[in-house]
């Protein structure tokens, strides 16, 4: 029997690098700030994932064909990208196999990068980003950086499920979870959450294209944010706005 | 007996079992029976992301209308069920903005229609357009007693 998850790797991947997570969730806030970081910095497609729980689909970027789902590099930092919605099922596998694969590459930290849902998102100027990680030294490094920590809730998605195979692995992780629309892409957020992550990693972008450019983004993210939202209402999204039962 | 046995199970067990694989293929059919691409090339019209909230009291509709100039929304319902939403984009988007070559046309609207599940009076709306963003409410008609 083949391997449910297969990352083909197609150039070298580099060792102990930072691996950052641009996967569909909601407002596409992960998705769209992964997305500007690799143009940005100019990384390159270095690994792919096949896998016969994603859909029979291929993008075509100027005529060639390449995995919706992908890994980008550079020397000292890897993301993933995915450009298709993940369904539902498959979440649990791929999640596994690309922690899995980044013990195995050595990753010094893996970071996730998502939106939180907000009802009166509309009315916010700015929106604050909280923070979550694998351990309590981590959680101090974001505390005083100025993020606020995300004390308790839920967690439900493809990201859930990276900082839980993380811990289980001991991989240091975070999470930084900017506060976003549900299911309208959110370029603000997405601006927001990176410059988090430039805060604690060291890695300067500069967002000033997604904000001004933000419009644009968002006509262009609408299928994409469609065809996620489906997927999210399918994985029980909404039990994020639920309260846990501390007895 | 022995432990390697297979244990009779309840006929009620049998449903409970594929609940879930039902569940899956009934929303395979009913997506594949209504999905469409989410533009029309004759009427020039993307379809806008929108979504619906059905509160106690009222009907909370919002669409997502990027690069849209406020004044030229057009709110109407068609039916008793069905509210559409139209707007007029700032600039003219071709297919080839989206790295689309082999598809011709070019939208200048955006559209949606949605369901609303329950009565509304349409009359009585208030709308508000931020960030980009509709913000339709419709409060809900209460029945009368008898």
């Amino acid at each position: 029997m083949s391997e449910p998850v297969r990352i083909v790797e197609k150039k070298s991947v580099p060792s102990n690098a930072l691996m950052l997570n641009g996967l569909p969730d909601v407002g596409l806030v992960g998705l769209i700030a992964t997305s500007h970081i690799i143009g940005q910095l100019r990384m390159n497609e270095i690994a792919y994932v096949d896998s016969d729980l994603l859909p029979p689909v291929v993008v075509l970027h100027e005529g060639l064909p390449y995995a919706p789902l992908r890994i980008f590099g550079n020397s000292n930092l890897v993301a993933t990208l995915s450009e298709a919605a993940l369904p539902a099922k498959s979440v649990q596998p791929i999640m596994r196999r690309l922690v899995e694969w980044g013990q195995i590459k050595k990753v010094r930290l893996v970071v996730s990068m998502g939106g939180m849902a907000v009802q009166d998102r509309q009315e916010m100027e700015q929106v604050k980003v909280y923070g979550a990680a694998s351990n309590p030294s981590l959680l101090k490094t974001l505390s005083d950086k100025g993020i606020e920590i995300l004390h308790g809730g839920f967690m439900v998605g493809p990201y859930a499920l990276i900082m839980r195979y993380c811990t289980e692995r001991n991989i240091p992780a975070i999470i930084l979870l900017a506060q976003s629309f549900y299911n309208y892409p959110d370029p603000e957020a997405a601006a927001a959450a990176i410059k988090e992550f430039s805060k604690i990693t060291g890695l300067s972008v500069d967002v000033s294209k997604l904000i001004e450019g933000g419009e644009e983004i968002r006509l262009k993210a609408r299928d994409m944010m469609k065809r996620t939202t489906e997927e999210l209402n399918r994985m029980k999204k909404t039990q994020e706005f639920d309260m846990p039962l501390y007895v | 007996m022995t432990e390697t046995r297979r244990r009779r199970r309840s006929l009620f067990d049998l449903p409970s079992e594929h609940v879930e694989d039902i569940e899956t293929l009934t929303e395979e059919f009913a997506g594949a029976e209504t999905e469409r691409p989410s533009w029309d090339t004759k009427a020039c019209c993307i379809e806008a992301l929108c979504n619906v909230s059905v509160e106690v009291d009222e009907v909370v509709v919002t669409a997502d209308l990027p690069n849209t100039n406020p004044d030229t929304i057009k709110i109407e319902q068609i039916n008793r069920d069905i509210l559409e939403i139209k707007a007029e984009m700032k600039r003219r988007v071709r297919f080839d903005e989206f790295g689309i070559t082999h598809r011709k046309g070019e939208f200048r609207f955006f559209r949606c229609q949605m369901h609303i599940p329950v009565s509304f009076d349409a009359k009585k709306m208030t709308t508000r357009f931020k960030r980009g963003i509709l913000e339709v409410r419709l409060p809900r008609k209460r029945r009368t007693k008898p």
